[in-house]
């Protein structure tokens, strides 16, 4: 009897996750694809006009900006981001003196907001008053840094802010992978007598897969949601030159009054997700299973 | 010998010297955000960023705290730090409460769906919010959640709930099953075992849970915009806010003193929980 | 179940901490009104808001689209503010045809709008013979405001059209000035471009593009013409310019420390905040290149989400007819630098510059729709990204700027 009542308040116990699963995930989800094959402006609507909504948006010059954007600060940041924490993990490896201090120090940007570091970050790059006029007045009059400003250069101001926020936690994360990684490697290599830079790419680097696999999927995911630093940074500006495809959609679910479009980018959003996580879950799952 | 030893330590002050520039570069923005909220305007217009203040003034501080304006409304950034707390707190004991129930029901109890759940859940933690906007504005709007206290608690604890499930699940499962069976036998059921074996053990990731849940929820911009409603919205809304109105000058001492005054809580969590916060990352990365 | 129960008591919570008398009636009022001169004007509503024994409740949220965003949703999501501003023209057209918004017929009739109001205002406010809004004011959206000061400087006068527009232009630079004061952000730029579109284009190709957006107009010569004067100018901003808010530039103007700023006389606003006089500290124009004035017209209005509480209703009747009340309408006009929508009242204390948009306003041929007014808002955004594609890109060329206009008109359904 006791059996069955604790049996049955645990089914109870996971309504809540259902509730939201069923209807927050799965509904919300069906819903947005459904929208976006419907006309729908302001208001939804059952107006059923299959991939036309994908059409006019790929056809959108900055749905393709934001997309081209997202790809570039995407693969730059994730790569900048590993190979820095990546480097700094091992630095700090090296028996160094202040550990501590320097890990809080590469890791607290981290805990602040992408709002946060976007306004700090645009003070700094600010062309007239930032950076670039401190290296006017110590007489580099040449200096120019005005690529917050210029279009083709903004998006590496939102990588330099976007790094100096994630590279701590590359950092963080492949330091735990190094301190995990047997001592007896390390003698044989000394033994062996392989260059530490050499053992570090070559031996240890590969044993890492899992390590870099997470810190990958963690960046991938919020890569994907960019949205705060744009808007605290640049606002998708100068021109759309720094848009984001969250910011289109928001922009276009809200201000724009053109929900069938935005759900078209986000249901866009969504399938790229799948595509790009996918494997490296499967990647990591498969690191994970050999490491074991 | 000798030799040996000078490029040894050749390689430890190249060594120190990168390390020391990366922590400048790391250290620079919150150096001159600090130094910025200290000085008086006349001083920044100078544009000297990396000076101290000459005459350092928590003036600025003062006025983004009590008296920095969002149009008619000049209640400074405080607003938004009640707001946020207000926010913060619930959602955090709402949705690790959710969370850790799911994880001990799907970790030990395996009720049928627990597999499907689990999958479903996890799938979500990669999706892009966008997904989940509009339909989510329409069913609170039914529900007449929205621009609600409880409207952008609902939004935190729904959209915490993979991260929280995933840490909690895998923490249960860790624990010794005969400890889990031994309960049975007793007696306990599905809340009495819950209550008084599993919550005390499960101290320390609950320490983590709270350090991230605390941290994300206190750094959300996109839901509170959207679902807290304007007497509601978080300090990282108003901030945005309250920078991007200005009326004649801008004043970056007080942008700056009102980023700070944002950024404290997450900095004091992250300070104060050391190395805690790693883990939390850590047991945060969502396993497939 | 430990959720609901939570949810539950914070929302008993919420209710308790949030709990107001309810004896006045009470308007919320969103819109986005946060300058110096937009707070004293809204500060006229609130006061006389106050005065009929009102509750004002306000809610400003910085920028048009964030306000608009935050209103909608909360009118879709059941929990409408009492009134929420718009740009007169298109942007509510869907809340009306959901059925989300209150008509205001009864305020409407008794105060004779059809009969005080400009047609073209008044119509963008009517839908299938109801109105569902109050267009409080008129805004001229193609003002050129130049310091008296700085032009002397540089011992340049009023220009007249726009090629003595680029003449002041190039004094103003000679003398080390900065000659165009622009606040860099999309919804300016995209005003900037109408206000060439206006004066280089003309009235037919204006309403060619933004009404008809008829494609052969856009492809054609003439507005080749007006593509390349807009590029021009940005060869007067200063490198600042990027990001910075429309009021900070109005203020290099008053500092005389730029010549011109192109902007809507909401900027006066601005000017009378700083003490500033027309005419004598400052100049107002508008330039066209034809014989008419070319005045691009618009305004913002207030709508009124549909409720089912009587009193709601009573206090968006008594806020609608507040805000037309004649000595409201002078007393905000002269704060928000707007002239007021009703015609029938004695505007001599208006300013110098408004007397000249007074004037036009009997003028139907002088006039010009604005852009909200004529197109919905799905397809001024994908405009106005081109625009600032165009502003922004130094590479693309005036033919490159003219497709791509012609593909942003079949962006939205």
């Amino acid at each position: 009897m006791l059996r069955h009542r604790s049996r049955l308040a645990a089914q109870v116990a996971l309504l809540p996750a259902m509730l939201i699963a069923l209807v927050v995930y799965c509904g919300s989800t069906g819903w947005t694809v459904w929208i976006s094959l419907t006309s729908s402006r302001m208001l939804p609507n059952n107006n059923f006009v299959g991939l036309r909504q994908y059409e006019i948006l790929f056809g959108n010059e900055r749905w393709l900006v934001s997309a081209s954007n997202l790809a570039l600060f995407g693969v730059m940041f994730i790569t900048i981001s590993l190979a820095l924490g990546f480097l700094l993990a091992i630095l700090i490896d090296q028996r160094v003196r202040a550990e501590d201090l320097l890990r809080s120090v590469f890791l607290y940007p981290f805990s602040m907001s992408f709002i946060v570091t976007g306004l700090a970050w645009r003070f700094l790059l600010d062309p007239t008053l930032g950076i670039a006029k401190i290296a006017h007045d110590i007489g580099f009059t040449w200096f120019e840094f005005d690529w917050l400003v210029r279009q083709d250069r903004v998006i590496f101001t939102l990588l330099a802010a976007g790094v100096w926020h994630a590279a701590g936690l590359v950092m963080a994360i492949m330091l735990a992978g190094l301190r995990g990684v047997d001592q007896e490697i390390w003698k044989a290599t000394r033994i062996e007598g392989i260059p530490a830079w050499r053992a570090y790419l070559f031996i240890v680097l590969p044993m890492l897969k899992g390590s870099f696999a997470t810190a990958t999927i963690l960046m991938a995911t919020s890569v994907v949601r960019l949205y705060d630093l744009s808007v605290a940074m640049t606002n998708g500006g100068p021109g759309i030159a720094s848009e984001v495809p969250a910011k289109f959609v928001m922009d276009n679910l809200f201000e724009r009054q053109n929900i069938g479009l935005a759900t078209a980018a986000a249901t866009s959003m969504l399938i790229t997700v799948v595509a790009v996580v996918a494997p490296l879950l499967y990647w990591r799952s498969r690191a994970e299973k050999a490491a074991s | 010998m000798r030799r040996k030893g000078w490029r040894l330590s050749a390689r430890r002050v190249g060594l120190y010297a990168f390390l020391l520039i990366s922590a400048a570069f790391f250290l620079l923005p919150l150096y001159v955000m600090l130094v910025t909220s200290f000085k008086d305007m006349s001083e920044v217009r100078l544009g000297d960023l990396l000076s101290l203040p000459a005459a350092p003034s928590v003036g600025a501080w003062v006025k983004a705290w009590t008296t920095a304006c969002t149009g008619l409304t000049c209640n400074g950034i405080q607003v938004g730090f009640w707001n946020s707390m207000r926010i913060l707190v619930p959602s955090v004991v709402v949705s690790i409460a959710v969370g850790s129930v799911t994880g001990y029901a799907m970790s030990l109890w395996r009720p049928r769906g627990a597999t499907l759940l689990f999958g479903i859940v996890m799938s979500v933690a990669f999706v892009p919010y966008q997904v989940f906007l509009y339909p989510l504005v329409r069913l609170f709007s039914f529900a007449g959640l929205n621009s609600s206290l409880p409207g952008i608690i609902t939004v935190h604890t729904i959209f915490g709930l993979p991260t929280m499930t995933l840490i909690f699940r895998n923490y249960f499962a860790s624990v010794p099953i005969e400890l889990f069976k031994a309960a049975r036998v007793d007696g306990a059921g599905f809340w009495r075992i819950f209550t008084s074996v599993m919550l005390p053990m499960a101290v320390p990731i609950i320490t983590v849970a709270v350090i991230l849940q605390v941290t994300g929820i206190w750094n959300d911009f996109i839901f509170g915009l959207v679902f807290a409603g304007r007497e509601n919205f978080p300090m990282t809304v108003q901030l945005n806010n309250i920078v991007n109105s200005t009326q004649g000058e801008r004043e970056y001492n007080v942008d700056m003193a009102a980023t700070m005054l944002t950024a404290l809580v997450p900095l004091a969590v992250y300070f104060i929980s050391g190395r805690w916060f790693v883990r939390g990352i850590a047991a945060g990365a969502v396993k497939g | 179940m430990f959720s609901k129960r939570y949810l539950l008591s914070c929302a008993a919570a919420a209710v308790l901490g949030f709990a107001q008398p309810a004896a006045a009636q009470t308007a919320e009022v969103i819109h986005w009104w946060t300058s110096g001169g937009e707070s004293a004007a809204v500060k006229v509503f609130a006061d006389q808001f106050t005065k009929a024994g009102g509750k004002w409740v306000d809610t400003a949220i910085a920028g048009g689209p964030n306000a608009r965003t935050a209103a909608i949703n909360r009118t879709v999501g059941g929990n409408p503010p009492t009134a929420m501003q718009f740009n007169t023209g298109k942007q509510f057209d869907e809340l009306v045809e959901g059925g989300l918004l209150a008509d205001v017929d009864a305020v409407a009739a008794q105060q004779n709008w059809k009969a005080i109001i400009p047609a073209a205002i008044y119509d963008a406010v009517v839908r299938q013979g109801h109105a569902y809004a109050v267009p409080i004011n008129i805004h001229g959206q193609n003002w050129f405001f130049y310091s008296t000061e700085a032009l002397a400087k540089a011992g340049a006068s009023e220009p007249k059209n726009w090629d003595e527009l680029f003449v002041a232009l190039d004094k103003l630079k000679a003398a080390g000035l900065i000659p165009l004061a622009f606040g860099d952000q999309k919804n300016w730029e995209r005003n900037m471009f109408n206000t060439v579109l206006a004066g280089v284009g003309g009235a037919e190709m204006f309403t060619a593009v933004w009404g008809k957006r008829d494609a052969n107009v856009v492809k054609g010569a003439g507005f080749k013409k007006v593509a390349e004067t807009y590029k021009r100018l940005k060869g007067y901003v200063d490198p600042g310019s990027p990001g910075r808010n429309w009021n900070d530039a109005t203020t290099m103007v008053i500092q005389g420390k730029a010549g011109f700023q192109i902007m809507g006389d909401w900027a006066k606003g601005e000017f009378t905040a700083a003490g500033k006089t027309p005419g004598k500290d400052y100049g107002c124009t508008v330039l066209s290149n034809s014989s008419s004035a070319g005045y691009v017209m618009g305004g913002d209005v207030f709508a009124f989400p549909k409720s089912k509480s009587a009193d709601v209703a009573k206090a968006q009747a008594m806020l609608a007819s507040v805000m037309l009340a004649p000595d409201t309408q002078i007393a905000f006009a002269q704060k928000k630098g707007s002239i007021p929508s009703r015609q029938d009242l004695d505007v001599s204390v208006l300013d110098a510059c408004a007397q000249k948009a007074v004037g036009w306003l009997k003028d139907k041929s002088a006039q010009i729709p604005a852009n909200e007014l004529l197109s919905p808002p799905a397809v001024t955004g994908a405009v106005e990204d081109v625009i600032s594609a165009f502003w922004n890109d130094n590479g693309m060329a005036a033919d490159a700027f003219q497709a791509k206009v012609v593909a942003a008109f079949a962006s939205a359904m």
